[in-house]
């Protein structure tokens, strides 16, 4: 009966292959997606604009900030979520490990290499969040990876080690705080006579031009998306791998 | 509409004038990444068969930590000798991020190989001995006779 | 020169791919399995390398290679160290059965 399903999945698969035919070359100037009016205008635009060059960090952080700051509220939203349903659920079941639990040790040459490794790791999610004005990358990818570094540390010894550094209030301060920190630049232009998220108007305090006004704001920017989604991410994991215990878990 | 003149950084690649000016030839030190990078191959596919043929997870993984931990290395950094085209700042930047790469392959692989060994072995998982060997042996002269 | 020494390469590593893949189909234990995967994703990071010359965007495919190296390595220690804290992966069969029985 397992196979039977195969076959659907394997007409469907080599129809998306048929259809991949008929894609636009790569980086094809005369392709829908960039012959658009609006797509055109960006192209023409943000580097004239904001002096980014990588359009799709300018798009993102600047002409449609407000939505991409709503995109950090849900992460937030998400991460308050799920600590208040798992806060306290774990001591009402009673008992600290589930039957198929047992006690482990911290390895010694997995400790040793974690210990090697993270502040590389963290280094690199501070490259990946500053550098995305001109390679991918950015806030969201950039707190995903210093998220990463944090779990890792949970996993290699356990997760009363982790906490120690980054405990649960902790988190969602930090969390909070990449959110007034973006909201707060918003205000910052709005009180400076222009519109809200209007990073422009940052000219008034920062010693640049408006075009770099735009850019240091977006980097301010990406910044306290990295803070939320760095908290968040650990958060998430610290709740689900222990049900809400904060103790023993994964 | 938009003329290709118009965005120089999108469009590096899909210019043919890039891709004639790369194919020229190989320098001797691109000829040097050339044989690290099949090196390479060699090694994986050393992995490749002892991970098919090996009889207990053991073996594999032995098979599948060092063929695979050295073949990477030794592509990427032929792969880092390949693209020196020239000399610039440019090239020089991507080969120290390909050797961060390979050091932290370097650091990691061994370490999960290691993680997962572990694992196995506190989870009871038998390395074959020679007991085993005998028995299978046994069972394929009698699928013989 | 260099871009058809970049497709040879991607194109033999996709085909050394799949005896590994083979071992992840058929893999006895779960740990053949885990293995197999960890294998791909090292040469995951190979490829996007190969895929970033191919594309004359190195510098660009180098970072993702990193990040893709980083979270292959964590997703290795994830599984182990779960495994390593759970009791032996037969025992759990033995108990799902028990269950599943009743």
């Amino acid at each position: 009966m397992k196979w039977i399903s195969l076959v659907p999945v394997l007409a469907v698969g080599g129809l998306l292959l048929f259809a991949a035919k008929d894609f636009p070359e790569w980086g094809d100037p005369q392709s829908p997606a960039s012959s658009s009016p609006v797509s055109s205008h960006f192209i023409n635009n943000t580097g004239v604009d904001t002096e980014v060059p990588n359009m799709v960090t300018a798009v993102l952080a600047d002409y449609r900030g407000f939505d991409t700051m709503f995109e950090t509220v849900v992460v937030f939203i998400a991460g308050v979520a799920v600590i208040a349903i798992l806060k306290g659920s774990g001591r009402r079941r009673g008992g600290l490990r589930k039957d198929h639990e047992v006690e482990a040790e911290p390895d010694l040459i997995v400790t040793n290499t974690v210990r090697l490794v993270v502040p590389v790791i963290q280094i690199f999610a501070f490259y990946v969040l500053a550098h995305g004005h001109v390679s991918p990358g950015g806030g969201f990818q950039g707190g995903v990876v210093m998220g990463a570094s944090f779990i890792l540390l949970a996993l290699a010894w356990d997760l009363d080690h982790a906490l120690v550094r980054m405990s649960l209030p902790k988190c969602i301060i930090i969390a909070a705080a990449g959110i007034i920190l973006y909201g707060g630049i918003g205000f910052l232009s709005m009180l400076l006579g222009g519109e809200f998220l209007d990073y422009a108007e940052l000219e008034k305090v920062l010693p640049v031009s408006r075009e770099m006004a735009r850019y240091h704001a977006m980097l301010g920017v990406e910044i306290g998306v990295g803070f939320t989604v760095t908290s968040i991410m650990f958060a998430l994991y610290a709740n689900l791998s222990s049900e809400g215990r904060l103790k023993g878990g994964l | 509409m938009i003329e290709e003149s118009q965005i120089p950084w999108v469009l590096a690649s899909s210019s043919t004038t890039a891709v004639e000016a790369t194919s020229t030839g190989f320098f001797p030190l691109q000829w040097l990444g050339v044989l690290l990078g099949l090196a390479g191959l060699i090694f994986f596919l050393g992995a490749a068969v002892g991970m098919v043929r090996f009889p207990d997870f053991y073996t594999r993984m032995h098979a599948a930590g060092k063929g695979d931990t050295l073949s990477t290395m030794l592509m990427l950094s032929g792969f880092a000798l390949v693209t020196m085209e020239d000399f610039s700042v440019g090239s020089w930047l991507i080969l120290v991020k390909i050797m961060a790469v390979v050091l932290f392959i370097y650091l990691t692989t061994p370490t999960s190989s290691h993680a997962l060994m572990r694992a196995a072995f506190e989870d009871d998982e038998m390395p074959l001995t020679e007991a085993d060997l005998e028995k299978s042996k046994k069972r394929k002269r009698r699928k013989k006779k | 020169m260099t871009h058809w020494f970049a497709i040879v390469m991607g194109a033999s590593l996709f085909t050394l791919m799949i005896p590994v893949i083979y071992r992840i189909w058929v893999g006895p234990t779960g740990f053949d399995r885990i293995l197999g995967v960890n294998v791909i994703g090292t040469k995951t990071a190979v490829l996007l390398v190969i895929i970033g010359t191919v594309f004359d965007r190195v510098e660009m495919f180098v970072d993702f290679a990193i990040a893709y190296a980083l979270l292959n390595f964590v997703a290795a220690i994830v599984i182990s160290r779960y495994l390593n804290r759970t009791i032996s992966l037969k025992e759990m069969e033995a108990r799902e059965q028990k269950t599943s029985g009743n």
